[in-house]
Parts: C-alpha cells; sequence; structure tokens
C-alpha cells in the first residue's frame, strides 16, 4: 500500500521542525547578536561618517538554520553578523577596517574574552551556553560597494598569505532575492500562524518573518542535514557542497510547490538531470538554458550569484580532479534515494531504519507513526457524551 | 508557552500515548498521531474507533484554544464541517468556549469537543444523521446559537443580549436585554452570566459583529433605533470595524456617528 504525499510531507516538515534552530534557542541567539550589534553601533570608527549598519546573513537570515552536526555529534550553531562600516572604500584600507572592527570587540571586557584568534574574514565570538550547545559569532567587517545593480553591494575584507584584500559580496541583495522567490508562500504560512492565535499576533503583517517556514526553507534545512550526514566522512567531508550553493539551487527550482515531498522531488530530479555534464555530455536545451549549473569549455564549473553572476560559487569544483562536482552528483543521487524513494517502500523498519541512518534517529524516530500509524492504539477510557457541541463551519 | 500548558501537554500525552509526534514551533506546539474513540452518547450506540489527528496548540493557550486536523484521510468533505484550511469544525466559538470551560485542559478538551465530534462523524457515516444536530455555518450558526441557547424570539434579541454584555458586562440590576421587561436577574440572568465569564473581549466582538452581520442581511434598515444607538457606542468606544470595512447598508443612528467622526 502507498502512502501518500500528503502523509510524506507531513512528517519531513515534522523532520525539518526537529533539526531547526528550537524557538528558545533561536530567542537566546537573537539576544547574543543583537547585543554585540549595540556594542558594534556605539564604536568610535575614524572616517566613518555615522552608524555603522550591521545586519545577518546567511542561514539565521534566510530563515535556513539547521541544527550542526560535527563528528557525529551536536555542534555550535554559527552566526554571521556583517557589520559595513560607513566609510568609502577608496579612502581606507581592508586591514584598517578589520582592524577597527577588532579593537572595537576588544574595548568590551566579555567579548575581548570570548575573541577567537583572528579569522580570514571575521572576528570570531565563542559563546558557551548552559545546554551545551553555544554559537559561533562572526562578525565580518565591511563598507559599501556602491554601484551595484542591487544598490546594496559590500566589500568584506579578506586577510590572505599575501596580506588583507577587498572582497565582493551582496549579503542583502541575496536575501532579498531568497525572500521574493518563496513570498507568496511566506504570507500564506502568516495567515495560517495569525489565524492559529489571533490573540497574540496584532495583523497577518505583524507575523514576524522568523516564524515562517515555507516549503522552500524547510526543503533547504533537509538538504543540508541530509549533507552533513552523507559527508560527515572525513574522507568525503572537504568535498561537501557549501551551503550558498544547496540554498541557491534549491531556491531556483522553487516552483511555488506547496508540499514539501514535491518541492524535494523536483529540486533532486532536476538536479541529477544536470549530471551528465560530469562526464562532458550536453544538456537538454531545457536545462542548459536555464543554465543553473554550467560547465565551461575549459572543464571548469560554473554556479552563479544571482545577484552577482561575477561571483562562481563553484570555482573549485574542478580541483583534484572534479572532486567536488563528482561529491555534488553523487550526494545528490543518495539524497533523492534517501528522501523522496524511500516513501515507496512499504516496511515500517526498512524506511525508519533508512531515514535515521540519512538524517539522524532523533530527528526522525518521534515522528514514524506519522508514516506508519499504530494500528493497535491504547485504548483511552470510554467517554459519556452530553451537552456536546453543534459542528459548525466558519464558511 | 507556559509551564501549566507544557505540564497538560505531557499530561495528554500520557493519557493517549498514540500522540507520538511532537513538534515545537515558536506560535505553537504540535501534537500528532491516533487518539482511540470509545464513545457513548445518552441511550445511543457506543462507539470504538481510533483516528489520527494532529492537534495545534497555541503558543497563548487558553486564550486561543487548540486547532485540530484529521490527519488520516477519512472526513470526506460532504460532512460538511471541515473548514477550507482542513481544521475540524467543532462548533460555534462561544460553544467551544463553553464546553472547554467546564474541563479546562487540554485533556479535557480532547475528552469534551474533539471525541464527540469524531463520534458525530462515525454515526453520520453509518447512518447518514447528525446524532447532535449541526449548527448553521457561518454567522448564521453563531446568532442561532444565542437564540435557542436563551430561547430568544429572534436574532436581533440575540444582537441586544451581545451588546449588552459588550457595554455593561453582567449588571444583575439591569433590564434584561431580551426585552422581557424583568431585570437581568430575574429573567436571564444566570446565562447572562455564564456568557459573561466565558467571553473574552475578543470573542465578544467577534460574535457581536457575526450576529450584527446575519440581522443586516435578515432586517436590514429596519433594525430598531435604539439597538443601532448602542451598536454606535459600541463602535465608538471598541472600534468594532477599521474605516475601510464599514457594513455596506445605511441603518438608523450608525451612519449618522460615522459622519459626525469624520468631521
Amino acid at each position: 500500500m502507498a502512502i501518500d504525499t500528503e502523509r510524506f510531507s507531513r512528517f519531513l516538515e515534522a523532520v525539518a521542525s526537529e533539526i531547526d534552530i528550537p524557538p528558545g534557542k533561536y530567542k537566546e541567539a537573537v539576544e547574543r547578536y543583537t547585543a554585540v550589534a549595540r556594542w558594534l553601533e556605539e564604536g568610535r570608527y575614524p572616517g566613518a561618517s555615522g552608524k555603522p549598519r550591521i545586519f545577518t546573513q546567511g542561514s539565521f537570515r534566510l530563515g535556513t538554520v539547521v541544527r550542526p552536526i560535527r563528528d557525529g555529534v551536536e555542534a555550535d550553531y554559527d552566526i554571521d553578523l556583517v557589520e559595513e562600516l560607513l566609510i568609502g572604500k577608496g579612502s581606507t584600507t581592508p586591514q584598517a577596517v578589520k582592524t577597527m572592527v577588532g579593537d572595537r570587540l576588544r574595548e568590551h571586557e566579555t567579548y575581548r574574552r570570548l575573541l577567537d584568534a583572528e579569522g580570514r574574514r571575521c572576528w570570531t565570538l565563542e559563546y558557551s551556553e548552559q545546554d551545551g550547545v553555544g554559537f559561533h559569532l562572526d562578525v565580518l567587517p565591511a563598507v559599501p560597494d556602491p554601484p551595484s545593480p542591487t544598490n546594496s553591494a559590500i566589500s568584506i575584507t579578506d586577510k590572505g598569505l599575501a596580506g588583507y584584500s577587498w572582497s565582493a559580496s551582496d549579503p542583502n541583495g541575496y536575501a532579498n532575492w531568497f525572500e521574493g522567490i518563496h513570498a507568496r508562500a511566506i504570507l500564506v504560512q502568516k495567515q495560517a500562524i495569525f489565524r492559529s492565535a489571533p490573540s497574540h499576533y496584532a495583523s497577518v503583517e505583524r507575523v514576524p518573518n522568523h516564524e515562517v517556514r515555507t516549503p522552500l526553507q524547510r526543503a533547504v534545512q533537509l538538504l543540508k542535514r541530509h549533507r552533513d550526514m552523507y559527508f560527515s566522512d572525513p574522507k568525503r567531508s572537504p568535498y561537501a557542497p557549501i551551503s550558498i550553493i544547496v540554498t541557491t539551487l534549491a531556491a531556483q527550482l522553487y516552483d511555488n510547490d506547496r508540499d514539501l515531498l514535491s518541492t524535494l522531488s523536483a529540486i533532486a530530479t532536476t538536479l541529477l538531470d544536470y549530471s551528465p555534464l560530469l562526464d562532458g555530455q550536453s544538456l537538454p536545451p531545457s536545462l542548459s538554458i536555464a543554465g543553473l549549473i554550467r560547465r565551461e569549455a575549459d572543464g571548469t564549473w560554473y554556479i552563479g550569484n544571482p545577484v552577482n553572476p561575477d561571483e562562481n560559487f563553484a570555482d573549485r569544483w574542478h580541483l583534484d580532479n572534479q572532486a567536488r562536482a563528482r561529491a555534488f552528483f553523487g550526494w545528490i543521487r543518495i539524497l533523492k534515494h534517501d528522501l523522496v524513494e524511500v516513501f515507496g517502500d512499504t516496511s515500517r523498519q526498512v524506511v525508519e531504519e533508512r531515514l535515521s541512518k540519512s538524517m539522524g534517529s532523533r530527528a526522525v524516530s518521534g515522528h514514524v507513526d506519522l508514516l506508519f500509524p499504530a494500528r493497535h492504539v491504547v485504548t483511552a477510557p470510554q467517554v459519556s457524551i452530553s451537552s456536546p457541541a453543534k459542528p459548525w463551519r466558519r464558511e | 508557552m507556559n509551564v501549566g500548558t507544557l505540564q497538560q501537554i505531557e499530561d495528554l500525552r500520557r493519557e493517549h500515548a498514540g500522540l507520538t509526534s511532537l513538534v515545537r514551533r515558536e506560535h505553537a506546539t504540535f501534537v500528532a498521531g491516533t487518539i482511540s474513540v470509545e464513545a457513548t452518547a445518552g441511550d445511543q450506540e457506543a462507539i470504538s474507533d481510533a483516528f489520527e489527528i494532529e492537534i495545534l496548540i497555541p503558543s497563548t493557550f487558553p486564550k486561543d484554544l487548540p486547532q485540530v486536523k484529521e490527519i488520516g484521510g477519512r472526513i470526506p468533505t460532504e460532512f460538511g464541517h471541515v473548514n477550507p484550511d482542513g481544521t475540524l469544525c467543532l462548533g460555534v466559538p462561544i460553544e467551544l468556549r463553553r464546553a472547554f470551560s467546564e474541563m479546562p485542559t487540554l485533556a479535557g478538551f480532547v475528552e469534551n469537543l474533539v471525541v464527540p465530534y469524531l463520534y458525530a462523524f462515525v454515526i453520520w457515516q453509518k447512518e447518514g444523521r447528525h446524532p447532535f444536530g449541526e449548527a448553521d455555518h457561518g454567522n448564521e450558526g453563531i446568532a442561532r446559537h444565542y437564540v435557542d441557547a436563551l430561547k430568544l424570539a429572534d436574532e436581533l434579541s440575540a444582537l441586544a443580549v451581545v451588546t449588552f454584555l459588550a457595554e455593561h458586562g453582567y449588571r444583575g440590576h439591569l433590564d434584561c436585554p431580551c426585552g422581557s421587561g424583568a431585570k437581568s436577574r430575574a429573567c436571564h440572568g444566570a446565562e447572562l452570566l455564564h456568557l459573561w465569564r466565558t467571553h473574552n473581549r475578543s470573542t465578544l466582538r467577534a460574535d457581536v459583529l457575526a450576529v450584527l452581520d446575519v440581522c443586516l442581511r435578515k432586517f436590514g434598515s429596519s433594525i430598531p433605533k435604539g439597538l443601532a444607538t448602542r451598536i454606535t457606542r459600541l463602535d465608538a468606544a471598541w472600534k468594532l470595524w477599521p474605516k475601510s470595512e464599514l457594513p455596506a447598508q445605511s441603518w438608523g443612528g450608525f451612519q449618522d456617528h460615522r459622519r459626525k467622526r469624520r468631521s
């Protein structure tokens, strides 16, 4: 008996919630980075015209946080905070910008203590928390880099072997692009959230973005967790696809699908359709026109940043004999097997084992009953119905 | 979500061990799985069944009541009491509040509201009848509930009652809003007091709007002037509608008031 799509989607949604950052932990994270932001805002930055712009980027910004797993154990969350100093790029240097931010952090007794050694693009504050799961808060110093099509481009600092240089980035532009992709789903979710707790929110518009999880966000979370588990083997892990690639491709393949299984299935199937590129074969016109993944004549790969096509996320895919490219397509094949085709199996034991292995048993075990409802339920005591309400319907 | 609610969730899952799936979101906690339904109603037949359900417990519980979906695909739209979003329509809001107040816990919610609904569905599916009757859909059902519960003459009396409650709360020494001429405490006192205790501001406001909607459609401009004036006063105090959603028909004192407000 085939189990139906709604069931699978409901199950996947539950698993995605398990690997998401818990609400209490999220509040803690916001408290931490808001406090750091306030401290940084009040700093003195010679040459700056006004207070710095401070904002999150990455999974905390996009709503795609997953509980990190390293070496099979729960690890600390990564929070990315960008500090954009309002200094003209031409009137300063990457080193000066990096140093100013580091100095400001060090002026604070607690942050001085939490500061890690200088990172390549950021300063890292390491928080350990009472429950054993802490945060790595990366502060990335930056300056504006107009003009750009999005008007939000920045230059972040990069400390290489040869010294400091600028690196192009546009986290606000990317976040706006991402939000545009699933804007309709966000609204639908906000309406549902509002209806479920009408006394809590003044209106649908007041439902905060961070409480929303659309099928696109859930799909990205499931992809990232599957990736973390699949690449946890130390031999494989250097070639794991970076999150920005996973997120960008998923977003470009999201077609306002309402349910999670369809979303995942479309992503996995279409990405697999690009795998002929590994053997240097050509693609059917529809895929090559979309061009989500390209293979250049010289054998290198291209996955473009949708808000800055000059940025190639796959610029290392050709190294080590196409290692990252091969790892990517090998992973997608297994992901399709583990998260889409698995639902064709009718044995509870087989399904539970496969899902636990690929996603972690903690995330899966509590919800398998959604796929295989218990046949023999512990019987509740008999209820004697008196003064029942009459069933109704809102419209 | 407060500690009391967390405890109630534990109690619920202990009583219904089939509710194995628990998901915590910021706006709500979702509990899902199978519950067994062993129930009888008066001398109607007993049923023994099991349903897969998902219960959404809002973080504002008990101010907002849980919402329930049947996730096993057994209840068809023909049953007539499933909302477009898939939630089960267990009863008109004031009835839910009443039933909940009798056992104000999650386990009580399941026993007093979910089990009877599922019982009714099983009987409907077997015998094509609704063992407890049905409330009319939409605002009609809400208005009719007041008419039936207080044995009123019509929806206008129902409007008078809810408006009175909204304006005064329970005041035993005031004339009963049903229009009998007797004091509240000698007339519908007990029912009014119970309604007042069961409602909160937002549910009462919602019911005023619902009953008013029915009256506007059924009675239109023949709503008595006195009643219209009281609703005008209520609107001034509670802002029943945002300006953009004024009721289409003009009636009595209401339009006058709005005109005054604009100037």
